[in-house]
């Protein structure tokens, strides 16, 4: 009974069937892989084939292919039920998908998104901006006191401090280009070998209900947070809806893909368009012939001197969509 | 496949804990930057007050105030010079060879040469430390009395005689760095798959010694060797075993080609250790390159 119950509240944290469902997809994906054939597709990247279960796509045609290596093979899953329904095997770049996971480059990468715009605000004033202190507060012999020039000197308490910070300073700099990129990839690579990544057809969820959600990301073994990311702006509303009611989930566009999100939740949901304009972003740009060049920081104190304004728009409720 | 070093990389990130904001980190060689500005703006540099430290005046390395240093002093004997470039022979006694006999280390019934030496395990030829083979020292010469076919790369004249009184024969062969590897660990050799090389002629301040008959050298003139064992028993005094009439003759006149390395092995031909057979050149210009001295 005891046993039972501490399965079920491993499970419902994802961690021991995680383990199992790994193990489980990863031998299904070498059975597939020897048991159907594969069939190419010229028109499109990734053919839907019809079968009897349903549409199936077994191949994907894959840019800049290498030789080196082999390419990785992802589910391609369904968001029209609550039990995960697969559509098809995907090829993913190995380039993207299995590069090496310099950890060290996920670090710079974070550390940058949290630096480039940070401002430190503080400051404290030096001795001639605090008030008095212009009056020597003793006779310079005859007491056997130290010589004193000014209550405001830094060696007295409630003086002015020395070296003090001057702020505002801005900690803005801009990491080289091609180590963004490596970090994406790697980022990429990391969520695709522990098993967090998952890729579906799209967004097209049956009902607003935030239940839905809830009960399939938990069906599933997602997590708690999740990143569903898609290749527009512009989200399917029952999605939109059942996301922002539930707290850890979010949403994202494909250019607004990045390192410190990745990382923060547990599981990536891209959708098909999602994944071949990462992928092919990514892949151009490593094989870009373009020299780099250095960003040059333009930006001037009084460009940041008073505090920006609180873009509120996004805490007021609206009764229609947005229009740009 | 991609490299090694990424597979093993991914294979255990497949087992550690989710990579997230709390577990990683940038490399060590960032995160502990040296100081270099710390005596910026400071007065004296870190170099104390005034004199010779100060401002760098230091005497000479090697200067004794002026008396006359030891480095002029003392003359030099320069015993090890140019010794990144000699040829090297580590020694093996005389005493050795024929305890390795006794102790049946090394078979009689075949000829001596790098190899049934360095498959004892007791001793290896180094090519990174300029081995160019054996040197066959004096030691033990009043109790050696095997009957061997001995090829090694150094030899005295005491040396000679003590193999040759027991009715052996002894041949001092040149080897160059690349077959002294393969000499050295044949069966490693093989395993890489590359055609048995040619050896080289001796280097031309070494063809001296190999093309003397005195040294017993292999590119000596057989006749003259023969001369130079009687020679050589009429000097020490000793009776020289008939080598005609000798049981075991084909084994003690038994000799490699100027070219060849292994008995038994031309140079050009591949030994394939996984599927047990040998590869033959058949091609023309191979066997003219591997035949020919150039």
């Amino acid at each position: 009974m005891a046993v039972s119950k501490y399965m079920k509240l491993v499970a419902r944290q994802g961690l021991y069937c995680k383990i199992k469902l790994r193990e489980f997809s990863s031998s299904s994906c070498r059975l597939q892989e020897v048991t159907t054939p594969v069939s190419s597709s010229s028109e499109q990247n990734a053919a839907p084939v019809e079968t009897k279960e349903g549409p199936q796509i077994l191949s994907r045609s894959l840019k800049f292919p290498v030789d080196h290596t082999h390419p990785r093979l992802a589910w391609l899953d369904s968001m029209s039920s609550i039990e995960s329904k697969k559509l098809g095997l995907l090829d993913l770049h190995p380039d993207i998908f299995a590069t090496y996971p310099r950890v060290d480059l996920l670090h710079k990468n974070v550390h940058w998104q949290k630096m480039y715009r940070y401002i430190n605000y503080n400051f404290e004033p030096s001795r001639a901006e605090m008030p008095g202190g212009g009056r020597k507060p003793w006779p310079q012999k005859g007491l056997g006191k130290a010589r004193a020039g000014s209550i405001r000197s830094p060696l007295f308490i409630q003086g002015a401090k020395a070296f003090g910070p001057r702020g505002p300073i801005n900690y803005f700099f801009m990491l080289p280009r091609s180590q963004r990129a490596t970090g994406l990839r790697v980022a990429l690579t990391c969520k695709y070998t522990q098993n967090d990544l998952v890729i579906v057809d799209n967004f097209d969820i049956p009902t607003a209900d935030p239940d839905f959600l809830s009960e399939m990301a938990d069906v599933r073994f997602w997590g708690h947070s999740i990143l569903f990311v898609d290749d527009s702006d512009v989200m399917p509303e029952k999605i939109s809806e059942a996301v922002h009611q539930i707290r850890g989930f979010n949403l994202m566009p494909a250019y607004g893909l990045n390192v410190f999100s990745m990382l923060k939740h547990e599981t990536l949901v891209l959708t098909l368009a999602a994944l071949e304009r990462i992928e092919g972003k990514l892949l151009e740009e490593l094989h870009t012939t373009a020299v780099e060049t250095k960003y040059v920081n333009k930006l001037r104190p009084e460009d940041f001197r008073t505090r920006p304004k609180v873009d509120s728009t996004m805490y007021k409720s609206f009764t229609k969509p947005l229009e740009f | 496949m991609a490299s090694k070093v990424t597979e093993g990389a991914l294979t255990l990130l497949k087992t550690l804990p989710r990579v997230a904001l709390n577990n990683i980190k940038d490399l060590p060689t960032t995160l502990y930057k040296k100081k270099t500005d710390r005596a910026a703006g400071r007065k004296k540099k870190g170099r104390g007050d005034k004199g010779q430290g100060a401002r760098g005046t230091w005497d000479p390395i090697g200067y004794e105030g002026g008396q006359a240093p030891l480095i002029l002093t003392t003359p030099v004997e320069k015993h090890y010079g140019k010794y990144a470039v000699r040829r090297q022979y580590p020694p093996i006694s005389l005493l050795e060879v024929q305890r390795l006999i006794d102790l049946q280390r090394v078979d009689i019934k075949r000829p001596i040469d790098i190899t049934s030496i360095c498959n004892t395990n007791l001793y290896h030829l180094d090519v990174s430390k300029n081995h160019f083979g054996f040197n066959l020292t004096e030691e033990g010469c009043d109790v050696f009395n095997a009957k061997v076919n001995l090829e090694v790369q150094w030899v005295t004249e005491l040396v000679i005689a003590a193999v040759e009184r027991n009715g052996g024969t002894i041949t001092t062969r040149y080897y160059d760095p690349q077959c002294v590897a393969a000499l050295n660990n044949p069966k490693a050799f093989f395993e890489k798959g590359l055609p048995i090389p040619k050896c080289k002629l001796p280097p031309q301040d070494a063809l001296e010694f190999y093309s003397n008959p005195n040294n017993r050298g292999y590119l000596a003139d057989p006749e003259k060797v023969l001369e130079a064992r009687e020679k050589l028993a009429q000097k020490y005094g000793y009776k020289l075993p008939d080598l005609s009439s000798d049981p075991v003759k084909s084994l003690l006149l038994m000799r490699k080609d100027p070219l060849q390395i292994f008995y038994g092995l031309e140079p050009g031909w591949i030994v394939n250790m996984a599927d047990k057979c040998i590869l033959k050149p058949k091609d023309e210009d191979y066997l003219r390159y591997y035949a020919n001295v150039y």
